[in-house]
Protein backbone atom coordinates (compact mmCIF):
# COMPACT_ATOMS: atom_id res chain seq x y z
CA UNK A 1 0.00 0.00 0.00
CA UNK A 2 2.59 2.52 1.07
CA UNK A 3 4.40 1.49 -2.34
CA UNK A 4 1.83 2.56 -4.39
CA UNK A 5 1.15 5.62 -2.10
CA UNK A 6 4.74 6.57 -2.89
CA UNK A 7 4.32 5.95 -6.70
CA UNK A 8 0.99 8.16 -6.56
CA UNK A 9 2.96 10.85 -4.14
CA UNK A 10 5.67 11.20 -7.53
CA UNK A 11 2.87 11.40 -10.35
CA UNK A 12 0.52 13.20 -8.17
CA UNK A 13 3.71 15.89 -7.41
CA UNK A 14 5.10 15.71 -11.33
CA UNK A 15 1.76 16.67 -12.90
CA UNK A 16 0.92 19.21 -10.54
CA UNK A 17 4.42 20.74 -10.87
CA UNK A 18 3.66 20.48 -14.91
CA UNK A 19 0.30 21.81 -14.86
CA UNK A 20 1.65 24.60 -12.75
CA UNK A 21 4.79 25.34 -14.95
CA UNK A 22 3.81 23.91 -18.11
CA UNK A 23 8.03 23.82 -18.83
CA UNK A 24 7.58 20.84 -20.87
CA UNK A 25 3.61 19.92 -22.27
CA UNK A 26 4.37 23.61 -23.74
CA UNK A 27 7.59 22.54 -25.65
CA UNK A 28 6.17 19.03 -26.90
CA UNK A 29 3.27 20.66 -27.88
CA UNK A 30 4.85 23.37 -29.63
CA UNK A 31 7.10 21.42 -31.32
CA UNK A 32 4.28 19.14 -32.85
CA UNK A 33 2.12 21.86 -34.34
CA UNK A 34 4.89 23.54 -36.42
CA UNK A 35 6.08 19.89 -37.15
CA UNK A 36 2.83 19.56 -38.48
CA UNK A 37 2.81 22.81 -40.35
CA UNK A 38 6.40 22.34 -41.60
CA UNK A 39 5.33 18.44 -42.88
CA UNK A 40 2.47 20.40 -44.59
CA UNK A 41 4.57 22.74 -46.66
CA UNK A 42 7.34 19.62 -47.43
CA UNK A 43 5.55 17.73 -49.38
CA UNK A 44 3.09 17.99 -52.88
CA UNK A 45 0.02 16.74 -51.51
CA UNK A 46 -0.64 15.96 -55.33
CA UNK A 47 2.22 13.79 -55.87
CA UNK A 48 2.36 12.19 -52.52
CA UNK A 49 -0.44 10.43 -50.70
CA UNK A 50 -0.68 11.42 -46.47
CA UNK A 51 -2.17 8.48 -46.29
CA UNK A 52 1.24 6.80 -47.31
CA UNK A 53 3.68 8.74 -45.48
CA UNK A 54 2.10 10.01 -42.13
CA UNK A 55 3.20 6.90 -40.18
CA UNK A 56 6.63 8.03 -40.66
CA UNK A 57 5.82 11.43 -39.99
CA UNK A 58 3.64 11.10 -36.45
CA UNK A 59 5.82 8.85 -35.06
CA UNK A 60 9.35 11.12 -35.86
CA UNK A 61 7.54 14.03 -34.67
CA UNK A 62 6.18 12.32 -31.50
CA UNK A 63 10.22 11.10 -30.89
CA UNK A 64 11.98 14.65 -31.54
CA UNK A 65 9.46 16.47 -29.84
CA UNK A 66 8.56 13.75 -26.86
CA UNK A 67 12.37 14.22 -26.15
CA UNK A 68 12.24 17.70 -25.85
CA UNK A 69 10.08 17.49 -22.86
CA UNK A 70 11.30 14.00 -21.24
CA UNK A 71 14.78 15.47 -21.28
CA UNK A 72 14.03 17.98 -18.96
CA UNK A 73 12.39 15.35 -16.58
CA UNK A 74 15.15 16.10 -13.91
CA UNK A 75 14.89 20.24 -14.75
CA UNK A 76 12.95 21.41 -12.05
CA UNK A 77 14.21 18.35 -9.94
CA UNK A 78 17.76 19.77 -9.58
CA UNK A 79 16.51 22.83 -7.85
CA UNK A 80 17.65 23.55 -4.37
CA UNK A 81 18.36 20.00 -4.31
CA UNK A 82 14.78 18.59 -4.48
CA UNK A 83 15.73 15.45 -5.93
CA UNK A 84 18.03 14.81 -3.17
CA UNK A 85 15.28 15.45 -1.18
CA UNK A 86 13.53 12.44 -2.40
CA UNK A 87 16.46 10.00 -2.68
CA UNK A 88 17.03 10.90 1.25
CA UNK A 89 13.20 9.44 2.08
CA UNK A 90 12.48 5.45 2.26
CA UNK A 91 10.75 5.03 -0.81
CA UNK A 92 12.14 2.90 -3.23
CA UNK A 93 13.79 3.77 -6.03
CA UNK A 94 11.70 1.97 -8.65
CA UNK A 95 8.87 3.07 -6.94
CA UNK A 96 10.30 6.15 -7.61
CA UNK A 97 10.85 5.51 -11.52
CA UNK A 98 7.54 4.24 -11.60
CA UNK A 99 5.93 7.14 -10.34
CA UNK A 100 8.40 9.59 -12.84
CA UNK A 101 7.12 7.40 -16.15
CA UNK A 102 3.58 7.50 -15.48
CA UNK A 103 3.61 10.79 -15.17
CA UNK A 104 5.79 11.14 -18.38
CA UNK A 105 3.57 8.55 -20.35
CA UNK A 106 0.56 11.14 -19.15
CA UNK A 107 2.20 14.16 -20.62
CA UNK A 108 3.78 12.20 -23.61
CA UNK A 109 0.51 10.36 -24.20
CA UNK A 110 -1.39 13.80 -24.46
CA UNK A 111 1.33 14.81 -26.94
CA UNK A 112 0.88 11.90 -29.19
CA UNK A 113 -3.18 12.29 -29.51
CA UNK A 114 -2.07 15.92 -30.33
CA UNK A 115 0.37 15.21 -32.96
CA UNK A 116 -2.37 12.34 -34.82
CA UNK A 117 -4.77 15.53 -34.08
CA UNK A 118 -2.68 18.13 -36.47
CA UNK A 119 -1.93 15.33 -39.25
CA UNK A 120 -5.61 14.55 -39.41
CA UNK A 121 -6.33 18.13 -39.80
CA UNK A 122 -3.25 19.54 -41.85
CA UNK A 123 -3.09 15.90 -43.68
CA UNK A 124 -7.29 15.41 -43.67
CA UNK A 125 -5.62 12.02 -43.08
CA UNK A 126 -8.78 9.19 -42.56
CA UNK A 127 -7.64 7.42 -39.18
CA UNK A 128 -9.04 4.15 -40.38
CA UNK A 129 -11.76 1.80 -38.88
CA UNK A 130 -9.63 0.86 -35.88
CA UNK A 131 -8.82 4.22 -34.46
CA UNK A 132 -8.93 2.66 -30.67
CA UNK A 133 -5.99 -0.12 -31.86
CA UNK A 134 -4.05 2.96 -33.53
CA UNK A 135 -4.25 4.83 -29.41
CA UNK A 136 -3.20 1.32 -28.14
CA UNK A 137 -0.29 1.31 -30.46
CA UNK A 138 0.17 4.73 -29.52
CA UNK A 139 -0.19 4.49 -26.16
CA UNK A 140 2.86 1.37 -26.00
CA UNK A 141 5.32 3.27 -27.99
CA UNK A 142 5.10 6.05 -25.63
CA UNK A 143 5.09 4.00 -22.81
CA UNK A 144 8.54 2.29 -24.12
CA UNK A 145 10.28 5.74 -24.99
CA UNK A 146 9.58 7.06 -21.26
CA UNK A 147 10.97 4.52 -19.77
CA UNK A 148 13.66 4.27 -21.85
CA UNK A 149 13.83 8.65 -21.92
CA UNK A 150 13.52 8.85 -18.47
CA UNK A 151 16.11 6.56 -17.28
CA UNK A 152 18.89 8.34 -19.99
CA UNK A 153 17.47 11.62 -18.57
CA UNK A 154 18.59 11.31 -15.20
CA UNK A 155 21.78 9.91 -16.45
CA UNK A 156 22.30 13.06 -18.83
CA UNK A 157 21.26 15.23 -16.04
CA UNK A 158 24.47 14.39 -14.41
CA UNK A 159 27.06 15.00 -16.92
CA UNK A 160 27.98 18.25 -18.72
CA UNK A 161 26.80 17.68 -21.57
CA UNK A 162 23.15 17.15 -20.29
CA UNK A 163 20.74 17.29 -22.75
CA UNK A 164 23.09 17.01 -25.98
CA UNK A 165 23.95 13.69 -24.67
CA UNK A 166 20.59 12.55 -24.31
CA UNK A 167 19.69 11.88 -28.22
CA UNK A 168 22.70 10.16 -28.86
CA UNK A 169 21.96 7.64 -26.20
CA UNK A 170 18.34 6.99 -26.34
CA UNK A 171 17.95 7.36 -30.34
CA UNK A 172 19.98 4.33 -31.13
CA UNK A 173 17.43 2.17 -28.13
CA UNK A 174 14.36 3.78 -29.82
CA UNK A 175 14.93 1.77 -33.27
CA UNK A 176 13.16 -1.20 -32.46
CA UNK A 177 10.33 1.00 -31.34
CA UNK A 178 10.17 2.95 -34.46
CA UNK A 179 10.68 0.03 -36.62
CA UNK A 180 6.51 -1.62 -35.09
CA UNK A 181 5.35 1.25 -34.42
CA UNK A 182 5.50 3.04 -37.84
CA UNK A 183 4.57 -0.43 -39.50
CA UNK A 184 1.43 -0.66 -36.93
CA UNK A 185 0.37 2.83 -38.09
CA UNK A 186 1.10 2.57 -41.43
CA UNK A 187 -1.20 -0.74 -41.83
CA UNK A 188 -3.77 0.92 -39.28
CA UNK A 189 -4.21 3.76 -41.30
CA UNK A 190 -4.19 1.35 -44.72
CA UNK A 191 -7.14 -0.29 -43.21
CA UNK A 192 -5.34 -3.86 -42.78
CA UNK A 193 -7.12 -6.48 -40.86
CA UNK A 194 -6.27 -6.43 -37.01
CA UNK A 195 -4.49 -10.01 -37.59
CA UNK A 196 -2.10 -7.88 -40.03
CA UNK A 197 -1.01 -5.05 -36.70
CA UNK A 198 -1.18 -7.92 -34.17
CA UNK A 199 2.67 -8.84 -34.13
CA UNK A 200 3.37 -5.34 -34.07
CA UNK A 201 1.62 -4.22 -31.41
CA UNK A 202 2.60 -7.28 -29.56
CA UNK A 203 6.38 -6.42 -30.03
CA UNK A 204 6.05 -3.04 -29.13
CA UNK A 205 3.93 -4.20 -25.92
CA UNK A 206 7.21 -6.60 -25.26
CA UNK A 207 9.66 -3.38 -26.38
CA UNK A 208 7.74 -1.50 -23.27
CA UNK A 209 7.72 -4.04 -20.95
CA UNK A 210 11.30 -4.79 -21.19
CA UNK A 211 12.07 -1.30 -21.07
CA UNK A 212 10.19 -0.43 -18.49
CA UNK A 213 11.82 -3.01 -16.35
CA UNK A 214 15.42 -2.24 -17.43
CA UNK A 215 14.50 1.19 -16.10
CA UNK A 216 13.77 0.24 -12.88
CA UNK A 217 16.10 -2.24 -12.06
CA UNK A 218 18.42 0.34 -13.46
CA UNK A 219 17.45 3.46 -11.84
CA UNK A 220 18.51 3.28 -8.42
CA UNK A 221 22.65 3.06 -10.13
CA UNK A 222 22.23 5.81 -12.07
CA UNK A 223 20.86 8.22 -9.52
CA UNK A 224 22.65 6.87 -6.05
CA UNK A 225 26.42 8.54 -5.75
CA UNK B 1 51.48 16.96 14.48
CA UNK B 2 48.15 16.22 16.08
CA UNK B 3 49.56 16.27 19.49
CA UNK B 4 47.82 19.66 20.55
CA UNK B 5 44.42 18.62 20.01
CA UNK B 6 45.19 16.38 22.53
CA UNK B 7 44.91 19.67 24.62
CA UNK B 8 42.35 21.86 26.48
CA UNK B 9 41.73 25.05 24.58
CA UNK B 10 43.45 26.66 28.03
CA UNK B 11 46.76 24.61 26.91
CA UNK B 12 45.82 21.51 29.73
CA UNK B 13 45.53 18.30 28.64
CA UNK B 14 41.96 16.96 28.03
CA UNK B 15 42.12 13.37 29.44
CA UNK B 16 38.35 11.78 28.24
CA UNK B 17 37.49 10.84 24.64
CA UNK B 18 39.82 13.21 23.31
CA UNK B 19 42.31 11.16 20.98
CA UNK B 20 42.72 12.51 17.53
CA UNK B 21 43.22 9.14 15.92
CA UNK B 22 40.58 6.94 17.91
CA UNK B 23 37.52 9.42 18.55
CA UNK B 24 35.06 6.82 18.92
CA UNK B 25 33.83 6.92 23.02
CA UNK B 26 31.64 3.94 24.12
CA UNK B 27 28.63 4.84 26.62
CA UNK B 28 26.43 2.11 25.75
CA UNK B 29 25.82 -0.98 23.88
CA UNK B 30 23.61 -0.05 21.08
CA UNK B 31 24.24 3.39 20.26
CA UNK B 32 21.89 5.84 18.64
CA UNK B 33 24.52 6.25 15.38
CA UNK B 34 28.23 4.68 15.32
CA UNK B 35 30.39 4.95 12.92
CA UNK B 36 33.33 2.61 12.04
CA UNK B 37 36.43 2.98 9.98
CA UNK B 38 34.37 5.29 7.94
CA UNK B 39 36.05 6.46 4.35
CA UNK B 40 34.82 8.01 0.99
CA UNK B 41 37.24 8.41 -1.84
CA UNK B 42 36.45 10.77 -4.93
CA UNK B 43 39.62 9.34 -7.27
CA UNK B 44 42.89 10.52 -5.55
CA UNK B 45 41.04 12.72 -2.95
CA UNK B 46 40.21 11.37 0.28
CA UNK B 47 36.72 13.05 1.62
CA UNK B 48 36.24 11.12 4.78
CA UNK B 49 39.43 8.88 5.88
CA UNK B 50 38.33 6.30 8.41
CA UNK B 51 36.25 8.16 10.94
CA UNK B 52 34.76 6.63 13.88
CA UNK B 53 31.82 7.57 15.75
CA UNK B 54 29.48 6.82 18.39
CA UNK B 55 26.56 8.69 19.76
CA UNK B 56 23.35 8.37 22.27
CA UNK B 57 19.92 9.27 22.00
CA UNK B 58 20.22 13.24 23.21
CA UNK B 59 23.78 13.78 21.89
CA UNK B 60 24.17 17.03 19.56
CA UNK B 61 27.48 16.92 17.73
CA UNK B 62 28.43 19.86 15.81
CA UNK B 63 30.95 18.88 13.32
CA UNK B 64 33.39 22.05 12.68
CA UNK B 65 35.88 22.39 9.94
CA UNK B 66 37.77 24.17 6.97
CA UNK B 67 36.43 24.43 3.67
CA UNK B 68 37.20 20.70 1.90
CA UNK B 69 37.85 19.14 5.23
CA UNK B 70 34.91 16.38 4.34
CA UNK B 71 32.33 17.35 6.21
CA UNK B 72 29.41 17.19 4.20
CA UNK B 73 30.57 14.37 2.83
CA UNK B 74 30.64 13.07 6.62
CA UNK B 75 27.04 14.00 6.97
CA UNK B 76 25.68 12.59 3.38
CA UNK B 77 27.69 8.96 4.96
CA UNK B 78 25.73 9.19 7.72
CA UNK B 79 22.20 9.52 6.70
CA UNK B 80 23.01 7.09 3.52
CA UNK B 81 23.16 9.35 0.50
CA UNK B 82 26.75 8.43 0.16
CA UNK B 83 28.09 4.65 0.11
CA UNK B 84 31.36 4.78 1.83
CA UNK B 85 34.34 2.83 0.22
CA UNK B 86 35.01 1.51 3.30
CA UNK B 87 33.71 0.92 7.04
CA UNK B 88 30.14 1.53 8.00
CA UNK B 89 27.06 3.22 9.68
CA UNK B 90 24.97 1.83 11.96
CA UNK B 91 21.84 3.76 13.40
CA UNK B 92 19.90 2.13 16.42
CA UNK B 93 22.53 -0.82 16.21
CA UNK B 94 20.66 -1.36 12.33
CA UNK B 95 23.65 -1.31 9.58
CA UNK B 96 22.83 0.89 7.02
CA UNK B 97 22.47 -1.08 3.77
CA UNK B 98 22.12 0.37 0.38
CA UNK B 99 20.31 -2.02 -0.87
CA UNK B 100 16.95 -1.27 1.44
CA UNK B 101 15.23 1.96 2.26
CA UNK B 102 13.14 1.62 5.16
CA UNK B 103 16.09 2.64 7.65
CA UNK B 104 15.68 6.42 5.83
CA UNK B 105 12.54 6.85 7.80
CA UNK B 106 14.55 7.12 10.50
CA UNK B 107 16.53 9.84 9.40
CA UNK B 108 15.82 13.84 8.99
CA UNK B 109 17.92 15.67 6.43
CA UNK B 110 18.59 19.32 6.80
CA UNK B 111 20.97 21.09 4.20
CA UNK B 112 21.97 24.46 3.06
CA UNK B 113 19.54 23.21 0.02
CA UNK B 114 15.67 23.24 1.19
CA UNK B 115 15.08 19.78 -0.96
CA UNK B 116 11.49 22.08 -1.42
CA UNK B 117 9.75 21.86 -5.10
CA UNK B 118 9.53 25.75 -5.56
CA UNK B 119 6.04 25.70 -7.53
CA UNK B 120 4.44 23.38 -4.54
CA UNK B 121 3.23 25.21 -1.64
CA UNK B 122 4.36 24.62 1.65
CA UNK B 123 1.79 22.60 2.61
CA UNK B 124 1.81 20.45 -0.96
CA UNK B 125 5.68 19.90 0.19
CA UNK B 126 5.12 18.58 3.38
CA UNK B 127 2.41 16.56 2.14
CA UNK B 128 4.00 14.84 -1.05
CA UNK B 129 7.37 14.12 1.21
CA UNK B 130 5.08 12.91 3.92
CA UNK B 131 3.60 10.44 1.48
CA UNK B 132 6.82 9.10 0.58
CA UNK B 133 7.69 8.23 3.97
CA UNK B 134 4.39 6.74 4.50
CA UNK B 135 3.07 8.48 6.90
CA UNK B 136 -0.66 8.42 7.01
CA UNK B 137 -2.30 11.28 9.67
CA UNK B 138 -0.04 14.33 7.32
CA UNK B 139 -3.62 16.49 8.20
CA UNK B 140 -2.66 16.84 12.23
CA UNK B 141 0.85 16.20 11.31
CA UNK B 142 1.93 18.88 8.87
CA UNK B 143 -0.33 21.92 10.56
CA UNK B 144 1.76 20.70 14.01
CA UNK B 145 5.21 20.81 12.21
CA UNK B 146 4.29 24.35 10.38
CA UNK B 147 3.47 25.70 13.79
CA UNK B 148 6.92 24.49 15.31
CA UNK B 149 8.61 26.29 12.47
CA UNK B 150 6.74 29.34 12.87
CA UNK B 151 4.89 28.95 9.61
CA UNK B 152 1.44 28.06 10.46
CA UNK B 153 0.30 31.79 8.24
CA UNK B 154 2.42 30.73 4.95
CA UNK B 155 1.30 26.93 4.90
CA UNK B 156 -0.53 28.09 1.09
CA UNK B 157 2.53 29.74 -0.04
CA UNK B 158 4.60 28.70 -3.04
CA UNK B 159 8.05 27.36 -1.62
CA UNK B 160 9.68 30.36 -4.31
CA UNK B 161 7.44 32.94 -2.90
CA UNK B 162 8.78 32.91 1.19
CA UNK B 163 12.27 34.54 2.08
CA UNK B 164 15.27 32.39 2.27
CA UNK B 165 14.83 32.31 5.97
CA UNK B 166 11.30 31.07 5.58
CA UNK B 167 12.63 28.36 2.60
CA UNK B 168 14.79 26.92 5.79
CA UNK B 169 12.12 26.90 8.08
CA UNK B 170 9.92 24.92 5.81
CA UNK B 171 12.96 22.84 5.15
CA UNK B 172 13.54 21.98 8.88
CA UNK B 173 9.81 21.05 9.07
CA UNK B 174 10.03 18.72 6.39
CA UNK B 175 13.66 17.19 8.01
CA UNK B 176 11.34 16.82 11.33
CA UNK B 177 7.79 15.86 9.36
CA UNK B 178 8.44 11.94 10.32
CA UNK B 179 9.61 12.78 13.64
CA UNK B 180 12.91 11.33 12.71
CA UNK B 181 15.24 9.82 15.80
CA UNK B 182 18.58 10.85 13.42
CA UNK B 183 18.48 14.78 12.13
CA UNK B 184 21.60 16.04 10.22
CA UNK B 185 22.38 19.44 9.79
CA UNK B 186 24.49 20.66 7.02
CA UNK B 187 24.99 24.36 7.76
CA UNK B 188 21.69 25.22 8.64
CA UNK B 189 22.15 28.81 9.15
CA UNK B 190 23.94 29.50 6.08
CA UNK B 191 22.28 33.14 4.95
CA UNK B 192 20.11 33.85 7.47
CA UNK B 193 19.55 36.75 8.78
CA UNK B 194 19.87 37.39 13.35
CA UNK B 195 15.99 36.74 13.59
CA UNK B 196 15.54 33.63 10.89
CA UNK B 197 18.89 32.19 12.68
CA UNK B 198 17.22 32.79 16.40
CA UNK B 199 13.86 31.27 15.24
CA UNK B 200 15.90 28.27 13.85
CA UNK B 201 17.83 28.46 16.81
CA UNK B 202 14.95 27.73 19.19
CA UNK B 203 13.59 24.98 16.70
CA UNK B 204 16.84 23.49 16.91
CA UNK B 205 16.81 23.21 20.66
CA UNK B 206 13.71 21.82 20.84
CA UNK B 207 14.95 18.83 19.44
CA UNK B 208 17.34 18.48 22.35
CA UNK B 209 14.55 16.42 24.00
CA UNK B 210 16.72 13.59 24.69
CA UNK B 211 14.97 11.27 22.02
CA UNK B 212 17.03 12.37 18.95
CA UNK B 213 20.35 12.51 18.11
CA UNK B 214 21.65 15.32 16.26
CA UNK B 215 24.66 16.19 13.98
CA UNK B 216 25.35 19.35 12.48
CA UNK B 217 28.72 20.64 10.22
CA UNK B 218 29.07 24.48 10.19
CA UNK B 219 32.26 26.01 9.82
CA UNK B 220 30.53 28.90 12.49
CA UNK B 221 31.63 28.63 15.56
CA UNK B 222 29.74 30.45 17.88
CA UNK B 223 26.46 28.77 16.21
CA UNK B 224 28.29 25.22 16.47
CA UNK B 225 28.55 25.62 20.28
CA UNK B 226 25.60 27.09 21.29
CA UNK B 227 23.58 23.46 21.29
CA UNK B 228 25.98 20.86 20.95
CA UNK B 229 26.94 18.65 24.05
CA UNK B 230 29.81 17.27 21.88
CA UNK B 231 32.04 18.41 19.14
CA UNK B 232 34.64 17.65 16.50
CA UNK B 233 36.70 19.48 14.42
CA UNK B 234 36.95 17.70 10.94
CA UNK B 235 40.51 18.29 8.83
CA UNK B 236 41.64 16.52 5.93
CA UNK B 237 38.83 13.88 6.23
CA UNK B 238 39.52 13.17 9.32
CA UNK B 239 38.60 14.30 13.51
CA UNK B 240 41.55 16.53 14.26
CA UNK B 241 40.15 16.40 17.84
CA UNK B 242 36.67 14.93 19.09
CA UNK B 243 35.52 15.23 22.92
CA UNK B 244 32.80 16.58 25.49
CA UNK B 245 31.41 20.42 24.42
CA UNK B 246 32.21 20.99 28.39
CA UNK B 247 35.81 20.32 27.83
CA UNK B 248 36.10 23.57 25.94
CA UNK B 249 36.19 27.50 26.61
CA UNK B 250 34.04 29.54 24.22
CA UNK B 251 36.68 32.52 24.95
CA UNK B 252 39.46 30.50 23.94
CA UNK B 253 37.86 27.92 21.33
CA UNK B 254 38.80 29.35 18.54
CA UNK B 255 42.06 30.05 19.25
CA UNK B 256 42.13 26.04 20.20
CA UNK B 257 40.51 25.31 16.60
CA UNK B 258 42.65 27.10 14.40
CA UNK B 259 45.64 25.30 16.25
CA UNK B 260 44.19 22.03 15.58
CA UNK B 261 43.36 22.83 11.83
CA UNK B 262 46.73 24.07 11.55
CA UNK B 263 48.45 20.99 13.23
CA UNK B 264 45.65 18.54 10.90
CA UNK B 265 46.82 20.67 7.93
CA UNK B 266 50.55 20.50 8.48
Amino acid sequence: MTYLSQIYAIVWKDLLLEFRTRERIAAMGAFAVLAGILFNFSMDQTVVRPQDIAAGLIWMTLVFGGLLGIGRTFHLEAQDGAFQGVLTSPAPKDAIYIGKITANFVLLYIVALLVVGIFTLFFGLDLGDHPGMLALALALGSLGFVALGTLFSAVSSSTHMGETLLPILVFPLLVPMIIYGVSATSRLLADRPIADVAGNLRMLGAFAVLAVGAGAVMFRFVVEE
Amino acid sequence: MLSTASQRPDGSHVQSAVTPQAPAVSRGASPALSARGLTREFGVVVAVDGIDLELEAGDFLTVFGPNGAGKTTLLSLLGGRLKPNRGEVRVGGERLAFSETAWRARIGVLSHQTFLYAHLTVAENLRFFGKLFGLTDLDERIPARLEQVGLSDRSDFLARQLSHGMRQRAALARALLHDPELVLLDEPYTGLDPYAASVLRGVLSSLKDGRRTVVMVTHNLTQGLELANRLAIQVRGRFGWYGERSAVEPDTFEHFYHRVVEAGSA
